[in-house]
């Protein structure tokens, strides 16, 4: 059996950039999202959620940007790029092959008589 | 912010390495995390200890977030490739060319490493700087070889002033270096045994006579790829991202240069030459991070991470 690690280890990119398609968001919001919107599935180290922003920001596909929340605390909120949002389309089309692909080998269609 | 997290943090910055208004952004999210999540767990009516166990718990280890914040910035440019092989480049070039016996391109050379080595440590001391800086530790060895030449009594007088003072600047050097990272000791000491290796193979007796500079002549397309080697261990030292992977590269190229010096020497080497060179290129790859160990134990107090940087606040 494949590791719910090691599957969330390849599609994190992905994951990330959706989430922040939808809205910017800081650190702690993305794994309260993403743990809320998978039910639970995807629980990780939640340290390890930073390299992996960071590693998207160096790339350009997202912009970091502090803001201060009314509570006068502050946080780094994550913008998706231009560039990121390219990344995401192309990213999308080829999970939904993918998901397609898999999904005729689980559930074949019943050969036509 | 309790002590297990200050330590936590700390552990983190010693190991991702980051320096500068970076790690204190890093930092400063991680924290700002920490207490989001130490909140909530506090909220929902466990203790205080039982939160900070955790919180701790699902932060993930130290290391592992360390090292992929370290993962996610250490790999460097083609730009910062070509800046960091450049000074390599650029030595193999003038003796695969033969043009070390030129003063002028010899003195010209060494003015652009001295500038160069300038610009890049008063502008962040990026990763190029420090192969750039090895280089500047030969003018420092070669006026130390000079002195040895001067007439007796010149030589008595000017050696127990220079030597101290080149040590102590060596040192200064090597201390601030490591204190950014050890392994960028070891990067700027790396040319260090070569030139040691090519000396002795043209100056068995330590002594520069006519026939060194013939055996110089000789042996430059060798001592050229010996550069070019370091130039190519360097750009892959830029490019690959896991640490492990550098002291790996590092180690090898120093050894596998070593050898070809030792090869290419004609048995102007002898074993015992070769054993001293390998023990000079460990304690290259050794001293950096025991002195960087010594460094830490010697920071008493455990800094809290600065404040969040404002230049990028709304």
């Amino acid at each position: 059996m494949i590791p719910r690690r090691d599957l969330l280890k390849g599609s994190s990119n992905s994951l990330l950039l959706c989430l922040l398609e939808q809205q910017p968001m800081y650190g702690y919001q993305i794994v309260k999202e993403l743990e809320v919107r998978s039910q639970g599935y995807f629980k990780f180290k939640e340290g390890t959620l930073y390299p992996a922003l960071h590693r998207l920001e160096k790339s350009g596909l997202i912009l970091g940007k502090w803001q201060m929340l009314p509570n006068g605390r502050q946080r780094r909120y994550y913008h998706i790029t231009a560039r990121g949002q390219d990344k995401l389309a192309m990213e999308k089309t080829q999970w939904q092959d993918f998901l397609a692909a898999i999904k005729l080998i689980l559930q074949p269609e019943p050969a036509s008589p | 912010m309790t002590s297990e997290f200050i330590q936590y943090l700390e552990s983190i910055r010693y190991r991702a390495k980051l320096g500068g208004p970076r790690e204190n952004e890093v930092l400063s999210e991680l924290e700002t995390h920490i207490e989001d999540r130490l909140q909530e767990l506090t909220d929902s009516g466990i203790s205080e200890e039982e939160a900070i166990r955790t919180c701790l718990g699902q932060m993930g280890s130290p290391k592992l977030v360390a090292r992929q914040i370290y993962e996610a910035y250490s790999q460097g440019s083609w730009k910062q490739v070509l800046l960091a092989s450049m000074p390599h480049l650029l030595f193999g070039g003038l003796f695969a060319l033969n043009w070390w016996q030129h003063i002028g391109w010899l003195s010209a050379l060494l003015l652009l490493v001295l500038a160069t080595t300038v610009y890049g440590w008063w502008h962040g001391k990026p990763t190029w700087v420090f192969s750039w800086l090895g280089y500047c530790l030969l003018p420092v060895l070669a006026v130390g070889l000079i002195l040895l030449y001067l007439p007796r009594g010149w030589s008595f007088l000017a050696i127990p002033i220079y030597v101290p003072l080149a040590l102590w600047w060596l040192f200064r050097v090597i201390i601030q270096t490591t204190r950014k990272d050890w392994l960028f000791s070891s990067l700027m000491l790396l040319p260090m045994p070569i030139f040691i290796g090519w000396f002795l193979a043209i100056s068995p007796g330590a002594k520069l006579t006519e026939t060194s500079l013939q055996r110089a002549y000789y042996f430059a397309p060798w001592i050229g790829l010996s550069f070019v080697t370091l130039a190519a261990t360097i750009a892959a030292f830029i490019r690959v991202r896991q640490r492990w992977l550098r002291v790996g590269l590092l180690a090898t190229s120093g050894l596998l240069t070593l050898t070809l010096v030792v090869y290419y020497a004609f048995g102007r080497l002898n074993t015992l030459t070769f054993l001293g060179l390998i023990l000079v290129m460990w304690g290259v790859f050794l001293l950096p991070p025991l002195l960087e160990r010594q460094l830490r134990n010697s920071r008493k107090v455990l800094p809290k991470p600065e404040a969040i940087p404002t230049s990028g606040c709304e």
